[in-house]
């Protein structure tokens, strides 16, 4: 190749360049926004903007019912003044915390069999696992008062073997923390096991023979490869469990009573389902609960990336 | 015939108008717009009806009630939104929904005339207002004006099973007797606070002093451990009270009519001392502003009828309004006091009244839950 022909291609070179040039610079300029604008809308309309009504009614600035009203913190005063709502928001956050590592615990082994004991009917065996969640939600939550009412199935069969009498039943399986919490963690099982299961499906097996090689015994091996390798996947599924059920309402609803009432429940009793509405305090509550939350998340991910640069 | 006079002059002017109107197509301009008046009037007032009421009282049972105005108005059938209590419905109205009519109890009556949301109605479109209980109408009045159109009664009062529970007198405690814990259910609602406040002996439960609200709220906050759950719908009541969950309930008579059929159940009048049942009286109000108010009034009409009332009583045991309806059950008739026109005031009951600071009420029973 000569230095003329070298020159040649280097103009033509040049002026290729020169013509589309613009176009590659522009096009990530318009992905980017088009890709973005719309999550963004969405994020903005149904979650931005609702918080900052919901705020808005917290000060007073909103009101529910019309009349004089102006900008005030009483609200939020009363919340840390005595009030009960503290101490059912860390009632319900101790509820939340012993259902999300119980279920953590339960799911671990669960997604330890189902990914690394090398059975060919994982995914069988997985489906197996959510096929109860194929059915409704409210109607799961109801089988469980069939099975831990006084005259349910547990009670029953107690009965009928005789460790119990008929007079004194179990009757601290239904309306109560316990049956929150059993039935929160029944219903959240299959979310916590999901993604463990998938960390550990993923997991690079050549270091586990390496570190049986290096004649690390197979628990040495699980808490030194296999469980910090997972833990992103752990804490992803433990927060899985823990944030929504915080401000849980349903099923405490249904099989909470006067024991198991938490503070979601609170959030929609004072925004009018039962005694008298008053969106001020409800307000105050959710954002408490937001802003909680949100900081725990925070905590949690930087924790994750942390142990993760470790590892690293 | 319910509502008749005043759709027959609406009906037939607006069909003049219609007519008129026809004749005239394609002549004049004025025909054109009369008809479009016309039009526009008929829409208005057609439509479906919009209600708010509780369950049991729309398409959920409750169609027996309703049964002759929706054989006279095929075409403008009820649409239902539910409600919970006042105060579910009192929001929902604040936030948006436009029903023509709903349905608080006489407690609320005053709150609501005050709220600017409803207007007065007119007793000459109700035909069937004539035979309405005296005291209940006159409950639903304010300022001399018929806000609210009695129809459904009954009691708050105690349910519990005779086979199990043994109280030692006719009073509210029984669903503060420590003897039965884990056995009571309360009712999810303000009203706590005012039978607390009568069980303690306040001067006046409906509006109590600060001390006397104090101490009922601790009271109610002290013996909370007692009940297994707070009912808010009767269907979650008869579930757990049907399982044998619980024993004793604050219920209503309709509580007793289905629990009777499973259970040995007495539904008891608190009558110790000062203690009452507390009577109430479901008011039809009309919205202010309400685009169908002759509808309206046809369908209280058809809720105030003497075959409603009658359904009203045989199938769900609670009290109507309406005088000449008798339940066929003797029984029934003595429980509910059905031959006493007096049955919801003294000396029998105290009829339920406005809380002067309901509010303060909701926020304390909030409190009792959360505590």
């Amino acid at each position: 190749m000569g230095a003329g022909e070298g020159g040649l291609t280097l103009e033509a070179s040049a002026a290729d360049a020169a013509a589309p040039a613009p176009r590659r610079r522009r096009r990530p300029k318009l992905a980017t926004p088009a890709l973005l604008g719309l999550p963004v809308s969405w994020l903005a309309v149904f979650f931005l903007a609702p918080i900052a009504i919901v705020a808005a009614y917290s000060v007073d600035v909103l009101v529910l019912f019309p009349g004089p009203h102006g900008f005030t913190i009483s609200a939020w005063r009363s919340l840390f003044s005595g009030t009960p709502y503290l101490h059912l928001f860390a009632k319900s956050m101790e509820m939340s915390l012993i259902v999300s590592v119980a279920v953590v615990l339960v799911a671990y082994p669960l997604a330890y069999y189902l990914a690394l004991s090398g059975t060919r009917r994982k995914y069988i065996l997985l489906l197996v696992l959510i096929a109860p969640f194929l059915t409704s939600y409210l109607l799961r939550v109801l089988a469980w008062k069939v099975i831990l009412g006084d005259q349910g199935v547990i009670n029953t069969f107690l009965f009928w073997t005789g460790l119990r009498s008929p007079d004194h039943p179990l009757s601290f399986l239904l309306y109560s923390r316990f049956a929150v919490m059993l039935v929160l963690g029944y219903v959240w099982l299959p979310f916590v096991a999901l993604p463990i299961f998938v960390t550990l499906d993923t997991l690079d097996r050549g270091l586990l023979e390496a570190a049986s090689d290096l004649y690390a015994s197979r628990l040495q091996a699980f808490l030194r490869v296999t469980l910090p390798l997972s833990l992103p996947g752990v804490v992803a599924a433990f927060l899985f469990v823990f944030i929504p059920t915080v401000g849980e309402f349903v099923t405490p609803l249904l099989v909470g009573g006067t024991g198991g009432y938490m503070y979601g429940n609170q959030i929609v009793d004072l925004f009018g389902a039962g005694g008298f509405p008053d969106w001020e305090t409800g307000s105050v509550l959710a954002l408490f609960l937001l802003a909680v939350i949100a900081t725990l998340t925070v905590v949690f991910v930087r924790y994750l990336r942390a142990g993760e640069a470790r590892l690293a | 015939m319910e509502g008749e006079p005043f759709d027959r002059r609406l009906s037939r002017a607006d069909m003049l108008r219609l007519a008129a109107a026809a004749a005239g197509v394609g002549v004049v301009a004025g025909p054109a717009a009369a008809a479009d008046a016309a039009v526009k009037r008929l829409t208005q007032e057609s439509g479906r009806l919009q209600v708010m009421d509780w369950a049991g009282y729309m398409n959920d049972g409750g169609q027996s009630m309703f049964k002759a105005y929706v054989h006279k108005y095929p075409n403008n059938k009820p649409q239902f939104t539910p409600m919970t209590n006042e105060s579910d419905a009192l929001t929902k109205i604040e936030k948006g929904a436009h029903p023509d009519l709903f349905r608080p109890y006489v407690g609320w009556v005053k709150y609501f005339a005050q709220s600017g949301l409803v207007q007065p109605w007119d007793p000459k479109l109700i035909p069937n207002f004539a035979h309405l209980n005296p005291n209940m109408v006159k409950a639903g009045q304010y300022q001399g004006k018929q806000y609210g159109i009695p129809d459904d009664w009954g009691f708050d009062a105690i349910l519990y099973r005779k086979d199990k529970v043994h109280p030692k007198s006719r009073s509210w405690g029984l669903i503060f007797d420590d003897r039965y814990k884990g056995k009571i259910t309360w009712f999810d609602d303000l009203e706590m606070i005012t039978v607390a406040g009568m069980y303690l002996k306040a001067k006046n439960p409906w509006n109590q002093t600060q001390a006397e609200l104090n101490r009922s709220v601790n009271f109610l906050k002290k013996k909370k451990h007692l009940v297994k759950f707070n009912w808010s719908s009767e269907t979650e009541l008869w579930q757990a009270f049907g399982a044998g969950d619980v024993w004793i309930a604050y219920a209503w008579p309709n509580d007793w009519v289905q629990m009777k059929q499973k259970h040995p159940v007495v539904y008891m009048h608190p009558s110790v001392g000062r203690q009452k049942p507390i009577a109430w009286v479901g008011m039809f109000m009309l919205l202010k502003g309400t685009p169908r108010p002759n509808l309206a009034h046809a369908y209280v009409n058809a809720w105030s009828s003497k075959a409603s009332g009658q359904w009203l009583e045989n199938n769900y045991g609670y009290g109507h309004a309406n005088v000449e309806a008798k339940p066929s059950s003797s029984a029934l008739l003595k429980a509910l006091q059905l031959t006493n026109p007096k049955a919801v005031t003294l000396p029998n009951a105290y009829l339920d009244r406005n809380i002067p600071q309901s509010e303060l009420y909701g926020h304390l029973w909030e409190q009792v839950k959360a505590a």
